[in-house]
């Protein structure tokens, strides 16, 4: 019980309760959500009511005080039934959440968390643009000081929970802006919600591959004005908060692609099983153990990555910038490999969404983009390795 | 009111079990979940003690050193107030040493009423209720799918062969849970993080003075079921007509 995946009873519980969860009600709901592209908000307010909205909030603030490892077993375990809404959790409680938890003083903690605790308000955050992704620095969006306001103008495009359906915006967001063009001090971060005169919808995100159980949308700032008081920290100040949060945002976005893995490796296993060729079950066939053998032996070696390097992750300070892009960099292919190996082991079936593998592989290929490219995990690491001799 | 309630952890139903070498016991690695007619009377419980005031309630749990972990995760996470666990071997004791055991933690007690659930979905014996309330000289109500309290009485709808039947007992009584009685709630976080600080007592079977403390029932031996043997796939419907006729006699 005591193990790497489940270091305290407590993690084994909080388990043991989001898996309970997620097979009797996430799971039921997923496909109906993907094909409609349908963000069940009924069902993500019940994440409130158990505990999971701010879990790693302090209580103080209506949150339940967790840690890292506890945040990648509610990502493995929602995104073994459905990663589209697994997405919408995490947009909402790591980007939104926990980012907002370290970085916002204590008025607007007490004004903002127990609402995005409790499931009342959806949360999101904005950093990536139309025309800025992985070069983050270079984002356009800006925020000019008047007086006891700033002016707000640009886009943020990729929102997830930007909308909570076709034409209304999410509840409040995080939202990444310029306050100066001094590099380095450039950034600054705010707190903008629903109804502020300036703020609107832009597109809401139609037709994607996969994740369409999370909405997706595009938020416009147009002569936006913020009060003062809803910046967080000093300005300037927020590259820190946002290399800080893209930590814990990798780790878990490596996470959902262990639930993936896993629940693809079940059904590729159990099919293998029960289909027989050519008078046998098609485990026998060198072919197919190639792909259960390799799945299993991926899918062990990301899960010991996840788990080794979330114990190690402190979600007060920064520093482990390596692993958090290494596990996602490595998770995100191993868990669209092995949904691919499913679909092939599945033949035909696997092609069809009744089997699940087929919508599992396209909520899969999203990690290998959304939170960091394959490419940007690539020239990160690079970057940090030119500093380490020795490997230890 | 104090109510008793029942906290069992069961070998999963949807594992895949292995007799053990012995051929008496079960082995290997087997996950346990709580007994699900155990999380119908917990939830029971639960809410008599969110309608009323001054509800006291507790978990018992009888078995392995695991069994304290689903008292806890299981019971108190839920909303329970306290647990009792009573450190037992779970291949030596049988239903009637299991009621005498609940017999004895309700001499020290002294509840309102037991809440068990009607049987394990392991063993299923489905006995422990019935003998509990022999031994105790109370009034049982078994395969409950509704609990209401009217003074010192509970009005229990019983699930039976053809349709329900409702019945009054007087307190202190013993009710069995069935699968209908409720929807049983989730543990909450916060309800995790609460559950470590609850008390949760530790007893050997010794601690309860039992007249006796037996077990009277002996596992001679266990089997795994024999596989399905394969069908036969018939030519047409005359064969599979003049099979059901010939072989199967049922047409």
């Amino acid at each position: 019980m005591i193990d790497l995946y489940n270091p305290t009873e407590e993690h084994g519980a909080l388990r043991q309760m989001v898996r309970d969860f997620a097979e009797r009600e996430v799971g039921p709901q997923a496909a109906a959500s993907d094909r409609a592209e349908h963000f069940n908000v009924e069902l993500f307010r019940k994440l409130g009511d158990l505990g999971l909205l701010g879990l790693t909030v302090s209580e103080a603030y209506g949150g339940s005080g967790m840690d890292a490892v506890a945040a990648v077993i509610v990502h493995e375990e929602l995104s073994a039934q459905d990663p589209g809404f697994a997405l919408a959790y995490l947009a909402h409680s790591m980007l939104f959440a926990n980012n907002f938890y370290h970085n916002a003083n204590d008025e607007q903690r007490r004004r903002v968390l127990p609402k995005v605790c409790s499931g009342q308000w959806i949360a999101g955050m904005g950093m990536s643009e139309p025309h800025a992704g992985t070069d983050a620095l270079a984002m356009s969006t800006s925020a000019r000081r008047d007086g006891d306001d700033y002016v707000l103008n640009g886009a943020k495009m990729w929102i997830t929970n930007g909308a909570i359906n076709d034409t209304e915006l999410g509840d409040c967001f995080l939202i990444y802006a310029k306050t100066s063009d001094n590099r380095g001090r450039s950034l600054s971060s705010f707190l903008v919600e629903k109804g502020r005169p300036g703020f609107r919808l832009g597109q809401k995100i139609k037709d994607k591959l996969g994740m369409r159980a999370s909405p997706t949308a595009e938020l416009v700032f147009e002569d936006c004005r913020i009060p003062v008081t809803n910046r967080l920290g000093l300005e300037g100040e927020s590259t820190v908060h946002m290399m800080r949060n893209l930590e814990l945002e990798r780790l878990t976005l490596a996470a959902m692609s262990l639930g993936i893995a896993r629940r693809c490796l079940e059904i590729m296993n159990q099919y293998a099983t029960d289909r027989h060729a050519f008078g046998q079950s098609i485990r026998n066939f060198g072919q197919i153990q190639k792909y259960l053998g390799d799945s299993y032996a991926q899918w062990r070696a990301g899960r010991a990555y996840v788990y080794d390097t979330a114990a190690r992750l402190s979600l007060e300070s920064q520093g482990n910038r390596m692993d958090s892009d290494g596990v996602k960099l490595f998770c995100a292919t191993m868990g669209k490999d092995i949904a691919d190996n499913a679909i092939q082991v599945l033949g035909g079936y696997g092609y069809v969404g009744e089997y699940q593998v087929e919508r599992l592989w396209r909520d899969a290929k999203l990690l290998e983009i959304g939170g960091g490219t394959l490419e940007a995990h690539q020239k990160n690491i690079t970057n940090d390795l030119r500093r380490v001799g020795v490997l230890r | 009111m104090k109510i008793l309630v029942s906290a069992k952890r069961v070998s999963d139903p949807n594992a895949r079990l292995q007799v053990a070498k012995d051929g008496k016991w079960i082995e290997g690695d087997v996950e346990y979940v709580m007994n699900y007619f155990c999380e119908n009377a917990i939830e029971c419980a639960l809410q008599i003690a969110e309608s009323q005031d001054g509800v006291e309630t507790v978990a018992v749990g009888i078995g392995d050193e695991d069994t304290a972990r689903f008292i806890r995760q299981g019971a108190l996470a839920r909303g329970i107030d306290r647990g009792i666990y009573v450190a037992a071997e779970e291949s030596e004791i049988d239903s009637d040493l299991i009621a005498r055991i609940y017999e004895g933690v309700v001499h020290r007690e002294r509840p309102d009423i037991v809440l068990i659930g009607k049987q394990a979905v392991d063993g299923d014996s489905n006995q422990v209720g019935q003998l509990l309330a022999e031994y105790l000289g109370w009034p049982q109500a078994t395969f409950a799918s509704k609990v209401e309290l009217q003074g010192d009485e509970a009005i229990v709808t019983r699930e039976v062969d053809g349709g329900l039947e409702v019945i009054a007992v007087s307190l202190p009584c013993v009710i069995t849970a069935d699968l209908r009685l409720n929807e049983p709630r989730y543990a909450s976080l916060a309800g995790i993080m609460k559950a470590k600080k609850k008390p949760l007592e530790e007893l050997e079977i010794d601690d309860l003075d039992l007249d006796d403390a037996d077990p009277k029932v002996k596992v001679v031996a266990l089997s795994t079921p024999s596989g399905r043997k394969a069908g036969v796939l018939v030519k047409d419907v005359d064969e599979l007509i003049a099979k059901l006729r010939g072989e199967a006699r049922v047409v």
